[in-house]
């Protein structure tokens, strides 16, 4: 048990690295998208779906 | 099941141990806590007025400090600015992308406002269902809904298409179209109301299709009502479409917080990684933590921002359950689904009647159409109570055994006397979405 759940920290661990990565860079062409609401409108969408990983994955981490 | 294909949609939430769900739960609390008092200028009044600061939230048990709020508050709120919200709102009325409302059943409706990212989570926890329910992207999801002004089956249509499931929308169909449709395209699932679950089926046989025969359903899944925890309903829906029957319970307000899994053990999980349940005594309000005692909800969306939903005293009545599920998931479950309303339990000749024992009764007789009415009115000073049924095709015959079986039964399970009314088969009212067969007309006067 405590084996399976040191590998889920190991996993959720990683997997939160990249989605903080993605965050990042969603951040990045927010701040480039300089008006171009096709570009805007496409990253809050994204945003959100970003989110969703930050419910599922991220919000765990440090409780692992 | 497919190659590395999980037995959870996440099993990182689905499988984590208790008291670590526990310190979930309450970060996210003292989180969601803080963005309402300084985004949500009616929770910041709230807040206030009983001197709660979000820092105040230090341990689990300080949840309670927080103040509860209720259906009429949604109500009395949107007469406020901004128009047609009020200011409950924690996000610019220009963010919000997703507008329903409540069905009104219990009065005024409440207008229900979401932003993209709350309509994502939405479909998120709809996914959670859908998955524990074995929806998998080889399913073709029928969706015979109306897409209207109330959530209802939007958010199953979103996920089920999220999940992979390729997705019809039955919206303009009417009921017979449906049928068809379903048939011509060998659906293998949809949703809808226990109601129309039993409409439906009832329409088909009407045009010599057996749903259990003649169509490819494999799984249901139900809202809006309690009959997917009414054991006799359930099993008249899995017997007439030859399909398992998973119930579900959200609501506009709150979201999607409870599912049925395939192990059918029950009773439904909470889903705890999203949403915080609380019971309460009725009375007292003492809180219940252990299995087997009955209370009301008190329910946070953990996660939802556009208008938080923090501490709903839901009026509905629930008890956890002591059983663990063979699922294998951790989300503590509530024994058979939500037993009714602090408000609908009612005193009918100084009898506590729930309107759910009435439908779990007329279920129980094979013989009896799936339809009935329940009537209370007042007669000078003493109560009566009106049901009227329907007697299947074929059955009419035997109509005085089957009604003195029908007054047994009742009495055993509510311990009231009924004045029953036999009814042609098919004209009682169905309906689609929310039945209304429980009408206590001693209130209107």
């Amino acid at each position: 048990m405590k084996g399976d759940m040191d590998n889920l920290a190991i996993q959720v661990k990683e997997l939160d690295r990249l989605i903080q990565a993605m965050r990042k860079l969603v951040d990045e062409l927010h701040e480039k998208a300089g008006g171009i609401q096709a570009v805007e409108r496409n990253l809050d969408r994204i945003s959100a779906n970003l989110k969703m990983l930050e419910i599922n994955v991220s919000d765990v981490r440090d409780l692992l | 099941m497919q190659k590395n294909e999980s037995l959870y949609w996440n099993p990182v939430l689905e499988t984590l141990p208790q008291e670590k769900l526990r310190a979930l739960q309450l970060k996210k609390f003292r989180r969601i806590v803080e963005w309402a008092y300084h985004h949500s200028p009616f929770y910041r009044r709230l807040y206030e007025a009983a001197g709660l600061e979000p820092g105040d939230i230090k341990r689990f048990e300080d949840i309670r400090k927080v103040p509860k709020i209720e259906k009429g508050m949604f109500r009395d709120v949107q007469k406020n600015e901004p128009f047609p919200y009020g200011d409950m709102l924690a996000v610019p009325c220009e963010k919000i992308a997703v507008f329903r409302q409540t069905s009104g059943t219990t009065g005024t409706p409440v207008y229900q406002a979401d932003t993209w990212q709350d309509w994502e989570w939405w479909a998120e926890s709809w996914c959670y269902i859908l998955y524990a329910q074995g929806y998998r992207e080889s399913d073709r999801v029928f969706i015979p809904f109306g897409y209207n002004i109330f959530v209802a089956f939007w958010a199953m249509h979103t996920a089920s298409e999220k999940l992979g499931c390729e997705t019809i929308p039955g919206g303009v169909l009417d009921t017979e179209a449906r049928i068809l449709k379903m048939k011509e395209l060998r659906c293998t699932a949809f949703g809808a109301t226990p109601t129309y679950v039993l409409g439906l089926a009832e329409r088909a046989r009407k045009m010599n299709i057996d749903p259990a025969k003649d169509l490819h359903i494999r799984r249901i899944t139900v809202a809006g009502e309690p009959g997917g925890s009414i054991p006799t309903t359930k099993k008249r829906m899995e017997d007439a479409w030859g399909a398992k029957v998973y119930d579900h319970i959200g609501a506009t307000e709150i979201g999607a917080w409870s599912y049925e899994c395939t192990e059918q053990p029950g009773g439904l999980h909470v889903n705890e990684g999203l949403f915080l349940v609380e019971i309460e005594d009725v009375e007292t309000g003492e809180p219940i933590a252990g299995p087997g005692r009955q209370g009301k909800m008190v329910i946070t969306a953990l996660d939802r921002v556009g208008k938080p939903c923090i501490r709903f005293d839901s009026k509905d009545v629930i008890r956890w359950s002591g059983a663990k599920c063979d699922c294998g998931r951790t989300f503590r479950m509530i024994e058979g689904g939500v037993i009714g309303r602090a408000d609908d339990i009612t005193k009918v000749k100084g009898v506590l009647l729930a309107p759910t024992a009435i439908e779990e009764v007329v279920r129980c007789i094979p013989e009896l159409g799936d339809e009935y009415e329940v009537c209370v009115t007042k007669e000078g000073d003493l109560d009566d109570i009106a049901l009227k049924i329907e007697i299947r095709e074929g059955k009419e015959g035997e109509q005085e055994a089957i009604l003195a079986r029908l007054k047994d039964q009742l009495r055993v399970k509510t311990n009231l006397g009924y004045r029953i009314s036999v009814h042609p088969l098919g004209s009682l009212p169905r309906y689609e979405v929310k039945a209304r067969r429980f009408k206590d007309l001693r209130k209107h006067g």
